[in-house]
């Protein structure tokens, strides 16, 4: 399994390939691959959505990505 | 008094009439869908909720394996059924959440599914001791049928299905399942014969091919899942339009870029959005389960690695996680290889349907086990780094935490080489597959299913946890 960590500065739900799955500042369990990613509303935050390749992680060293409020 | 005589035409024109009517014998067809929520009461989401209900979630694998795999589980069941959860007012059979099945395990977990408890009332009559082959070689033997069996979209599955249904699962359909409300949420699994790929009947899965899994029987699934290869035809289902609004979801669209990253994921989404070429592939043919998975661990399997299992831990809603695999694998006594001369065809068509039934299953328990170890793993190494930095750095620096958090993780895959009884071990393991079995067989079944789990040291473990 890869981990991704979605920063934002509150919790927010995550939205994760069109599907709602954990929150913000938590180290998500994903499978190996492209994965698309986006917070719950409100849409406050920017930018709309993360899209990427999750792969060579570790539990302590996930792929970070990052939403800033608007 | 007057004489009738039959005019000479008569009797090839009856035949030929018969002929003709029997050409109008055909398949119980899916039905299309309508609308593209129409499928989502028969959803592992909708068997879900309340979302606060799964601290302990539980999976139950049933595998093939005739009569004989029907009554192993069954024997799990039992055990279930009779171990109370210290500190809560339920059964651990109460607990179940998820029962994915295959071929003769489909029997006692749709049962189960669809009947609950009622499965320790009268399935041991309903099904269990009964012979199956015997019932389905006089329905062949009956002529009424031979005129249906003559028609091309009528074939001898179609029979074994009107039984189970009429016999066993009382004319239920999906819908019954979803008007039920309650878990387990049943996977029954089969194989399509042309991606040689596992097809399951749910929701999800009849989304792909446009139709609607609500009206569809359960017993033409369980015969499906059970349609043993040259014993059995395939059952046939039609790939249908989409309704209006259908659209590929996210997560097909991300894995079909996924070939170089990750197989299984491009592969399982590659299967899957196939049934939208509607043209090139109008029909399915399933066959037994086994072909693809002989477990039902692999419908768990993708689950947990992308579907609602991964979701429930990411979400933080399962505290315990318990996977039970029953797996009624035989080794039948033969004498292939006293032989010099090489065994027949059909003892060699035999042999590589099973064969091939066979090989992964070691694999596949392996994999979830695999799985289990390497989040148990995570979360290990996650607590000994945050311990590190508590001792060397004073900031109080804090690690994020994983979603889920410290999760308790088993696996208890319950085989016949368990067994700590030789001659008991030897005796379950050399039983055939088939339809039929002779009572006492079938109560050793009961009891070795039994025996095992109660003894399991997973399952020990498990139940520790709740002093």
């Amino acid at each position: 399994m890869e981990y991704l960590l979605v920063k934002f500065q509150e919790s927010r739900g995550v939205i994760i390939d069109g599907a709602s799955e954990g929150m913000t500042n938590e180290a998500l369990e994903l499978e190996t691959g492209f994965h698309s990613v986006t917070l719950e509303p409100p849409p406050d935050f920017t930018p709309e959505l993360h899209e990427f390749i999750l792969r060579k992680t570790s539990v302590i060293s996930p792929r970070v990505i990052s939403f800033e409020k608007i | 008094m007057k004489k009738y005589r039959l005019n000479k035409y008569f009797f090839p024109a009856l035949i030929a009439a018969l002929f003709f009517l029997s050409s109008c014998a055909h398949y119980q067809k899916n039905l299309p869908l309508a609308d593209i929520h129409q499928n989502e009461p028969y959803s592992f989401d909708a068997f879900n909720q309340p979302s606060d209900a799964d601290e302990t979630f539980v999976i139950l694998a049933f595998s093939g394996g005739g009569t004989r795999a029907a009554a192993f589980s069954y024997g799990v069941l039992e055990e279930m059924k009779n171990t109370r959860l210290p500190g809560l007012n339920k059964t651990l059979l109460d607990e179940a959440d998820i029962v994915s099945t295959v071929s003769g395990g489909s029997f006692t977990g749709a049962y189960y599914a669809l009947f609950g408890p009622r499965i320790f009332d009268d399935f041991k009559e309903k099904f269990l001791y009964r012979n199956i082959q015997k019932e389905l070689a006089l329905a062949l033997l009956n002529p009424a049928n031979w005129f249906r069996l003559s028609s091309p979209y009528f074939s001898r599955i179609d029979l074994a299905s009107e039984l189970y249904d009429r016999t066993i699962f009382e004319a239920g359909a999906f819908k019954s399942l979803a008007d039920r409300k309650k878990r387990p949420f049943l996977i029954i699994n089969a194989t399509n014969l042309y991606q040689g790929s596992r097809f399951e009947f749910t929701g999800a899965q009849f989304n792909y091919i446009g139709s609607d899994i609500l009206s569809y029987p359960i017993a033409r699934a369980v015969a499906a899942s059970s349609a043993f290869p040259f014993l059995l035809s395939p059952i046939t289902l039609v790939n249908y339009p989409y309704p209006d609004g259908y659209k590929m979801t996210d997560a097909d669209k991300m894995a079909l870029k996924d070939y170089w990253n990750n197989k299984s994921r491009y592969y399982n989404a590659l299967n899957n959005t196939m049934y939208a070429d509607k043209k090139g592939h109008p029909y399915l043919h399933l066959m037994d389960g086994g072909l693809a998975d002989n477990i039902g661990l692999r419908a768990v399997n993708d689950l947990y690695l992308r579907g609602g299992i991964r979701k429930k831990i990411n979400n933080g809603e399962i505290k315990r996680l318990l996977v039970i695999v029953v797996n009624a694998k035989n080794e039948p006594q033969e004498s292939l290889d006293k032989n010099e001369s090489p065994p027949g065809l059909a003892t060699v068509a035999l042999k590589t349907a099973t064969v091939s039934m066979d090989n992964y299953s070691f694999e596949t328990v392996e994999s979830i086990k695999r799985m289990i170890a390497d989040r148990i793993e995570a979360q290990m190494n996650l607590d000994g780094c945050q311990q590190k930095l508590d001792e060397h750095c004073k900031d109080g620096y804090k690690l994020p935490p994983l979603a889920g958090g410290k999760m308790k993780l088993y696996v208890v895959d319950i085989s016949f080489d368990n067994l700590q009884d030789n001659d008991e071990k030897n005796f379950l393991k050399h039983l055939p597959t088939t339809f039929h079995l002779e009572k006492n067989e079938v109560e050793r079944l009961i009891s070795a299913g039994r025996l095992l789990f109660k003894n399991h040291p997973e399952f020990k473990a498990f139940m520790d946890e709740f002093k």
